[in-house]
C-alpha cells in the first residue's frame, strides 16, 4: 500500500497534465450533444422532414424524442463509444511510456513494479468512470434544455445503473488492451485490437452469440440490439469478469518479468 | 559485507539466436570507478540492464550490494542510482515535476532533494520548463539528476556524457570524481568516450561480442599511459649494450629495445648520437605512447570494426590516425624520430 500511493499519485500528475483527458471529454461529450441534437429534430417532425438525411438518421437511431430513447441512446453511446474511448485513455497511459522511453524509468525502483501497473489501472478506471458521468450529466442538462417528455424519478435510477453499468462493463475489458500496449510497446498493436474487438462484437451479435463473447456483452446490456435480458445472462457477466481477470493477470506479469529492452 | 558493489557469475543473455552477452563475470569494488567499454552492439547496455533487473540473464546471475537482483525485478533500488541509454522524461511535465515524481518513487520524503539535484547538475533554471522543451544536454543532466536524487550508494549509467557539451562533460567527470572521493559512491559506467574512460575510470572492462575480453586495473592503466623510447637496430644486442653503458635501463621486448627514460625520452638524437658512436645506428627510433585508445583497437582488432571505432573514438579515423612502427621504420639506414602517440614521426 505504501508503494502504491506514490505511483497513484505519478499516474494521477501524468494525467491531469496531458491534453488527452481534456480532448477525451471533450470528444466524448459529443455524445450527449449529438443525442440531443437528434431530439431536437424528432420533436418537431416538419424541421425533421426538412433536413432530410440527418432526420432519417435520427428516426433510425433513436425513434421517438423523450426521456427514455435519450437515455437508451447515452447508454448504447458508453457502450460502443467506450469501447474505443477508454481503449485510447488506456493505450496512453500504458503505451506512452514505452513511445517516450519512460518505462525504463518506472523498473529499478524501490516502489513495485505491481504497485506501478495497479496504479495504472487505477486511474484509467477512476478517468473513464469520470468521463462516463461528466457524459451522463451533460445528458441530463442537454435533455432538460430540450424539454424531454416522459421523466421519473425511476426512469433516473435504471438508466443510471444502466449507463454505469456498460461503463462498469467495458472497463475491466481495458486489461487486454493494456497489456497489447505493453507487449507491442506502443500504440499501434492495441489499437488494431481495440477494432478487432468491435468487429468481431458485432459479428458475434449479429450472429446470435454476442453474450458469449465478452466484447460484445456492454453494448448488449445497453439495449442495443434489444432487450438485454434476451442476449446476455451470468454467462455472459462471468465471461467478462474471466476475460478481464485473465488480461490484468498476464499484464501483472508481463511487467514483473518480461524482458525490457527499450 | 561483499567488498564488491557489483558481481556477476557467468551472466549470459540470449535474444532468441543472438548471444548478446556471453559468461560475463564481474567483480566491481565498492568505492571504484569502472569504465565499461565496448563497440555498438558489444553488450553493454544488454549487461546494465541485467544489472539492473530490466533483463532476465539465460544463464549466471547478478548480485548488487550484496543483494540478488531479482527476475520479478527485486533489487537494492533505493541504493542505486541509474541511467540507461539515452535519457527520457514526460515531456508534458516539469524538470521538477519529473524529479518529484522520481522522489516519491524512491521513497524519499524530503521535497528539498529535488532541489538539490537540480542546484548539483545545474538545471535549476530549467526548473519549471517542461521536458519536452529541454536540450538533449540538458535532459542528459536531467538523467543525471534523477540517478543521483537518492544519494545512491551505486550508480549505473550508461554514457553518462552523452549529448554534453566539452564543459559538462568536464562538469560531469568532476561530479563523478567528488562522488567517489567525499562520499564513497561506486560508479559503473559505459561509455563510447574512450578519452573520458581514461580519465575517470580506475578500472576498466573491455566487452566484445557480448565476451568481457580484458580488465585493466589501475597499475595497467598507469602503464598504458607511460610513453616509451622504442629502438631497432640491426645489431640489437649491441644497441642494448651501449644504451644499458650510458645508464638508460633498457629492455628488450619483440626484436625492440624499450626504455622509460625521461631523457631518452626527450632527447632521443641523444640515443641516435650514442648508438652511431657504438657502431650500431638504430633503423627505427619512436616515442610511443600506447592510450586507452590504441589497446582498445588492438583488442578488437579487426578491420571491419576498426572503422566503426573511428566514428566513436576522436582521431581514429584513417586520415588522422598515426603512423603505424612499420610505417616509420620503412628505411632501414634513415631512422625515424617519433615522438608522437604510437610513435608519430617528426
Amino acid at each position: 500500500m505504501n508503494s502504491l500511493l506514490p505511483s497513484l499519485w505519478a499516474e494521477t500528475l501524468k494525467m491531469r497534465r496531458s491534453k488527452v483527458p481534456l480532448v477525451s471529454a471533450i470528444g466524448f461529450s459529443m455524445a450527449p450533444l449529438a443525442g440531443g441534437l437528434f431530439m431536437v429534430i424528432l420533436k418537431d417532425p416538419e424541421a425533421a422532414r426538412a433536413m432530410g438525411l440527418i432526420s432519417a438518421k435520427a428516426q433510425l437511431m433513436v425513434g421517438v424524442a423523450d426521456w427514455p430513447a435519450y437515455f437508451g441512446f447515452l447508454s448504447q453511446a458508453i457502450a460502443a463509444g467506450g469501447m474505443v474511448l477508454f481503449s485510447i485513455i488506456t493505450i496512453w497511459v500504458f503505451g506512452r511510456e514505452f513511445s517516450d522511453r519512460t518505462a525504463k524509468e518506472l523498473l529499478a525502483l524501490p516502489t513495485s513494479r505491481e504497485a506501478t501497473v495497479t496504479a495504472k489501472f487505477i486511474v484509467i478506471a477512476a478517468w473513464s468512470l469520470a468521463i462516463t458521468l461528466l457524459i451522463f450529466g451533460i445528458g441530463l442538462l442537454v435533455g432538460a434544455l430540450v424539454v424531454l417528455p416522459a421523466w421519473s424519478t425511476e426512469l433516473l435510477r435504471t438508466s443510471f445503473i444502466n449507463i454505469l453499468g456498460a461503463a462498469a462493463l467495458t472497463i475491466p475489458l481495458m486489461s487486454f488492451v493494456a497489456l497489447l500496449a505493453s507487449t507491442g510497446r506502443g500504440y499501434l498493436l492495441p489499437f488494431g485490437w481495440t477494432i478487432f474487438t468491435l468487429f468481431l462484437a458485432n459479428i458475434s451479435a449479429i450472429m446470435g452469440w454476442g453474450g458469449w463473447f465478452p466484447w460484445a456483452v456492454p453494448g448488449l446490456f445497453s439495449g442495443m440490439a434489444g432487450s438485454r435480458a434476451e442476449f446476455i445472462g451470468p454467462h455472459s457477466y462471468a465471461a467478462v469478469i474471466i476475460t478481464s481477470l485473465i488480461g490484468l493477470a498476464a499484464t501483472f506479469y508481463w511487467w514483473r518479468n518480461a524482458d525490457q529492452t527499450r | 559485507m561483499s567488498a564488491f558493489a557489483i558481481e556477476t557469475h557467468g551472466l549470459t543473455k540470449r535474444f532468441g539466436d543472438v548471444l548478446a552477452v556471453d559468461r560475463v563475470d564481474l567483480r566491481v569494488s565498492r568505492g571504484e570507478i569502472y569504465g565499461f567499454l565496448g563497440l555498438n552492439g558489444a553488450g553493454k547496455t544488454t549487461t546494465i540492464r541485467a544489472l539492473l533487473g530490466m533483463i532476465r540473464p539465460s544463464e549466471g546471475n547478478v548480485l548488487v550490494l550484496n543483494q540478488a537482483v531479482g527476475p520479478n525485478g527485486r533489487g537494492p533500488w533505493a541504493q542505486v542510482g541509474h541511467l540507461v541509454e539515452s535519457p527520457s522524461a514526460y515531456p508534458e511535465l516539469t524538470v521538477r515535476e519529473n524529479l518529484d515524481i522520481a522522489r516519491r518513487l524512491q521513497g524519499i520524503q524530503n521535497p528539498k532533494v529535488v532541489d538539490e539535484a537540480m542546484t548539483t547538475l545545474s538545471i535549476a533554471s530549467y526548473a519549471d520548463r517542461k521536458a519536452g522543451t529541454l536540450s538533449s544536454g540538458n535532459l542528459q543532466r536531467l538523467g543525471l539528476a534523477r540517478a543521483l536524487l537518492h544519494n545512491p550508494e551505486l550508480l549505473i549509467l550508461d554514457e553518462p556524457a552523452n549529448e554534453l557539451d566539452p564543459a559538462g562533460v568536464v562538469e560531469i567527470r568532476e561530479l563523478l570524481r567528488s562522488l567517489v572521493q567525499e562520499r564513497g559512491v561506486t560508479v559503473f559506467m559505459s561509455s563510447h568516450i574512450l578519452t573520458e574512460v581514461d580519465r575517470l575510470a580506475t578500472r576498466i572492462g573491455i566487452i566484445h561480442n557480448g565476451k568481457l575480453i580484458e580488465e585493466l586495473d589501475t597499475d595497467k592503466l598507469e602503464q598504458l599511459r607511460t610513453k616509451r623510447l622504442e629502438v631497432r637496430a640491426r645489431n640489437l644486442e649491441g644497441a642494448f649494450i651501449s644504451l644499458q653503458s650510458a645508464g638508460y635501463k633498457p629492455v628488450i621486448q619483440d626484436e625492440t629495445i624499450l626504455t622509460e627514460s625521461t631523457h631518452a625520452i626527450d632527447y632521443p638524437d641523444d640515443i641516435v648520437r650514442i648508438l652511431v658512436n657504438a657502431g650500431t645506428p638504430p633503423t627505427h627510433l619512436a616515442v610511443i605512447q600506447e592510450n586507452l585508445e590504441d589497446h582498445f583497437l588492438k583488442l578488437t582488432n579487426d578491420s571491419s570494426l576498426r572503422a566503426q571505432a573511428a566514428t566513436l573514438v576522436p582521431g581514429a579515423s584513417a586520415g588522422e590516425q598515426s603512423p603505424t612502427r612499420e610505417e616509420i621504420a620503412s628505411s632501414p639506414h634513415r631512422p625515424a624520430v617519433g615522438t608522437g602517440k604510437n610513435g608519430s614521426s617528426q
